[in-house]
């Protein structure tokens, strides 16, 4: 891997981030209703314009446009996102604090898609054109194509308050109940994994057969090895490559993915103060959050693409 | 191939484990020790005792501090912090304490802490609900330590109802901005900021036996269908805002039971400040062109009744049926009232809506429709929440459609929607003028002689629905949802539905 090239990846990463943050920044102040206005409202009658005058001067908000955007790079640089216009509660800490519970839950999604995905595809391609493959097929295309608060939903109705046989939703932290835990995590992290499954499942099938149709697969079946063998060593060896690139591109794709889930199942990852944020024009918190989710997802675009690189160096060009 | 298949059943086999008994613990652990779990709708933005910051919120506060007085069971005003209150012979309100109580740092209440917090309730740079009202107290003396004596400019007949608003609340003279220290039946002893608060008992509090819970785990369901969902998974005892769809479905379930209470309601609201809503008759048109059933039928399943007059509830000694139903549906009329305005081609206007709560989206396309019928076109305008409640506070709309409570069931309870020469609020028509309505509620705050009240309210009534400072359009259910077992709550009638939060002190597991 070159010097070079990897530096103008990283280059290029940290100018989207900056074009991601700016863009988040712009958008949001854009958007009606005065944050001082608002706290000040909460009774539903609108403010002394004096208290509203004083509360945008003591946050900042009377300062212009250029100089809130430059206050706000400057605190990036030190790693300070600020604090929430509503509690002076830190962004950072905020974060801190629900970030892990979201990639925990994208985890969990991912771990069942790839539990259920790669073996189904693997099966399915094997045995092609068989009742597993024409079924399989048509439950990925369903689960594809039906949004994923509607099977949040359905899981909830049916699983939660029809049956009574797991919870609705919600959240107990591992270390105070593991069981609970668990019990919650499940519902959530299989409406992540539906759509994770079923193009992990599409992707993989596809890459056996076409690995399955490569002559080296016919020499060591020639050769007198076992199916087993030629399956995990000849076929899988190779079909598994893209698979990884998709999964790890799927998994920056759920970042974004997993705030409607949060919603639906009440998990308490970086969902609940997003919207909340959202509803109080919390400029701090709402750019944190948005950042947040975008670096991330940077980050693991790049871990791909350096991992494609490292496999295979023709990329690079 | 033999080996995926295998692979696969073992992995769907490791799925009932999740959903063994041993998973249900948590939950039956907590209702043995007493402690409630209660989906709340919303985590409080704060909990700053004398901000209004939401009905979610006052449940909470209700029961972390205590005023001088509240509402019981019957929606009648019961002692609190004071066993009694009267007149005395200079008009004053006189409140006796009620000896024993202490706050929650060990500390005596005293008089001193009631001049304190009334003193920083009606402060010039207080941003307290009740500002405006205790702005009206005189001077605040203390005969004795166990006396508080409320001298007001003008007499007050609906002063003692002041306290009983889950925004007033007395606090100790020691509380900080940050750290309030109220008199109430819990205190909080955790929380996560926007997901759960968990309250525990306070065990010098001042009535005895009570509360009768261990504790209380709020946790914070925001999404309707969700917090129903809990509830009837078991995951939760309790629940507020049962959505209206999903009322028959608790109230069919043998597990579960609904408490109902018709109090909130729904209504348009103008700006008077233009053409053509600055002219009653058009407001009245209005009122006359829309018919209430179909609100209640597509916004709230059958839940609720037409509202075709002011909100003042039937069987109350201020209803008029006659009154009640001043703004009856009558599109002729509504026409006719368009034609003397000089719009008998109707007009184009607008109409500021949310489409954050459906409740809200419904009724106005239902109005729409209904205004569309005699001509007066109005775009829909449906933006987020904190846009809808912006744009009111300012004026920035011809027609708004809202929903609301009153601050109690005395009909001065209503001076907080009609009373358009208060402050501009997204609750209230924007500058329409109503003067006898307004000067008729005025009438019936100092007027001590029932009889005499409820002639003035009556006038009141017609006043209103000649001047339409608002145009009500329909009552609403409001329900608490809650298992069986789940003893002594009762939804407080009306418009106090949002105070029953107070009721969880004498809430218990049967």
């Amino acid at each position: 891997m070159s010097t070079a090239w990897l530096t103008r990846r990283v280059l290029l990463t940290l100018a989207m981030a900056w074009v991601v943050a700016t863009i988040v920044f712009l958008a949001l102040h854009m958007v009606p209703g005065d944050p001082a206005e608002l706290l000040l409202s909460t009774s539903g009658a609108a403010p002394d314009p004096a208290s509203v005058a004083e509360l945008r001067e003591k946050l900042g908000l009377d300062l212009p446009l250029l100089t809130q955007y430059g206050n706000f790079l400057a605190g990036l640089l030190r790693g300070d996102l600020g604090n929430s216009l509503v509690d002076d509660y830190p962004v950072l800490q905020e974060i801190g604090l629900r970030l892990p519970r979201t990639l925990e839950l994208i985890l969990a999604g991912t771990v069942i898609a790839v539990i259920f995905g790669v073996p189904a595809g693997v099966y399915a391609a094997v045995h092609r054109g068989g009742a597993f493959d024409r079924a399989a097929s048509w439950i990925t295309a369903l689960l594809l194509a039906v949004p994923v608060f509607v099977v949040g939903t359905l899981l909830v109705l049916l699983l939660a308050q029809t049956l009574r046989l797991m919870p609705a939703g919600g959240y107990v932290p591992l270390a105070q109940d593991p069981a609970q835990h668990l019990k919650l995590l499940t519902l959530p992290a299989i409406a992540i994994a539906k759509g994770l499954a079923a193009v992990l499942f599409r992707m993989t099938r596809a890459a056996t057969l076409d690995a399955l149709a490569h002559d080296y697969v016919r020499t060591a079946r020639a050769k007198g090895l076992s199916p087993r063998r030629v399956l995990v060593v000849h076929v899988l060896r190779n079909a598994l490559n893209p698979v990884v690139t998709v999964l790890g591109l799927q998994m920056g794709t759920l970042l974004g993915g997993t705030v409607l889930v949060e919603y639906v199942f009440n998990w308490p990852g970086l969902s609940t103060p997003l919207l909340r944020a959202v509803e109080g024009r919390d400029y701090p918190m709402v750019v944190g959050i948005i950042l947040t989710i975008s670096v991330l997802f940077l980050l693991i675009n790049l871990a791909v693409e350096l991992l494609h690189a490292a496999i295979d160096p023709r990329v690079q060009a | 191939m033999s080996i995926s298949r295998r692979s696969l059943l073992g992995a769907g086999l490791a799925a009932p484990v999740l959903v063994s008994p041993l998973f249900r613990q948590s939950a039956q652990a907590q209702r043995a020790n007493g402690i409630i779990r209660y989906g709340l709708s919303a985590f409080p933005p704060n909990l700053q005792p004398w901000v209004s910051t939401g009905a979610s919120a006052g449940t909470v506060k209700m029961l972390i501090h205590r005023s001088l007085v509240s509402y019981g069971p019957d929606g009648e005003l019961r002692g609190e912090l004071a066993e009694s209150w009267s007149r005395d012979a200079e008009g004053a309100w006189v409140f006796k304490l009620r000896p024993g109580c202490v706050f929650q740092n060990g500390d005596p209440v005293t008089a001193d802490d009631v001049k304190w917090s009334i003193e920083q309730i009606a402060g010039e740079k207080s941003t307290a609900y009740m500002r405006a009202q205790f702005q009206s107290i005189e001077r605040v003396e203390i005969p004795d330590p166990a006396t508080v004596r409320l001298v007001t400019k003008e007499p007050l007949v609906t002063l003692p109802s002041w306290f009983g608003n889950y925004n007033t609340f007395i606090l100790s003279r020691k509380s900080t901005a940050n750290e309030p220290i109220g008199a109430g039946p819990f205190r909080l002893v955790g929380q996560e900021r926007g997901t759960s608060l968990d309250l525990a008992a306070f065990d010098k509090f001042y009535k005895p036996g009570f509360p009768k819970l261990k504790g209380i785990k709020f946790v914070v369901y925001a999404d309707e269908n969700l917090r129903n969902a809990a509830l009837m998974s078991g995951d939760v005892d309790m629940i507020e805002y049962v959505p209206w769809q999903s009322m028959a479905a608790v109230e069919a379930d043998p597990r579960l039971k609904l408490d109902n209470q018709e109090g909130p309601f729904m209504d348009v609201l103008f700006n008077g400040t233009k053409p053509p809503f600055n002219d009653p008759r058009v407001r009245r048109a209005v009122a006359h062109a829309v018919r209430r059933e179909d609100i209640v039928k597509a916004a709230f399943f059958g839940r609720g009744k037409p509202l075709e007059g002011l909100p003042i509830v039937e069987g109350t000694p201020w209803y008029d049926d006659k009154l009640a139903h001043g703004w009856n549906y009558d599109p002729a009329r509504s026409k006719a009232l368009l034609a003397e305005a000089g719009f008998a081609n109707g007009f184009q206007t607008t109409l500021l809506s949310t489409a954050q709560f459906g409740m809200h989206k419904d009724t106005a396309e239902i109005v729409q429709q209904h205004l569309a019928a005699v001509g007066i076109q109005c775009e829909l305008q449906l933006p987020d929440w904190s846009t809808r409640v912006s744009r009111g506070m300012r004026g920035q709309y011809d027609m708004a459609i809202h929903g609301v409570s009153s601050d109690n069931n005395d009909p001065d309870g209503l001076t907080v929607v009609l009373d358009t020469t208060l402050s501009p609020a997204h609750g209230r028509s924007f500058k329409v003028d109503a003067p006898r309505t307004i000067a008729a509620l005025a009438r019936g705050r100092a007027e001590f002689d029932q009889a005499k009240r409820v002639a003035i309210y009556k006038e009141m009534q017609a006043a209103a629905l000649e001047e339409v400072p608002l145009v009500g359009l329909a009552w609403r259910q409001q329900g608490y949802g809650m298992d069986k077992n789940v003893m002594g709550f009762v939804n407080l009638p009306g418009a106090l539905t949002n105070s029953s939060g107070n009721m969880l002190e004498q809430t218990y597991f049967g």
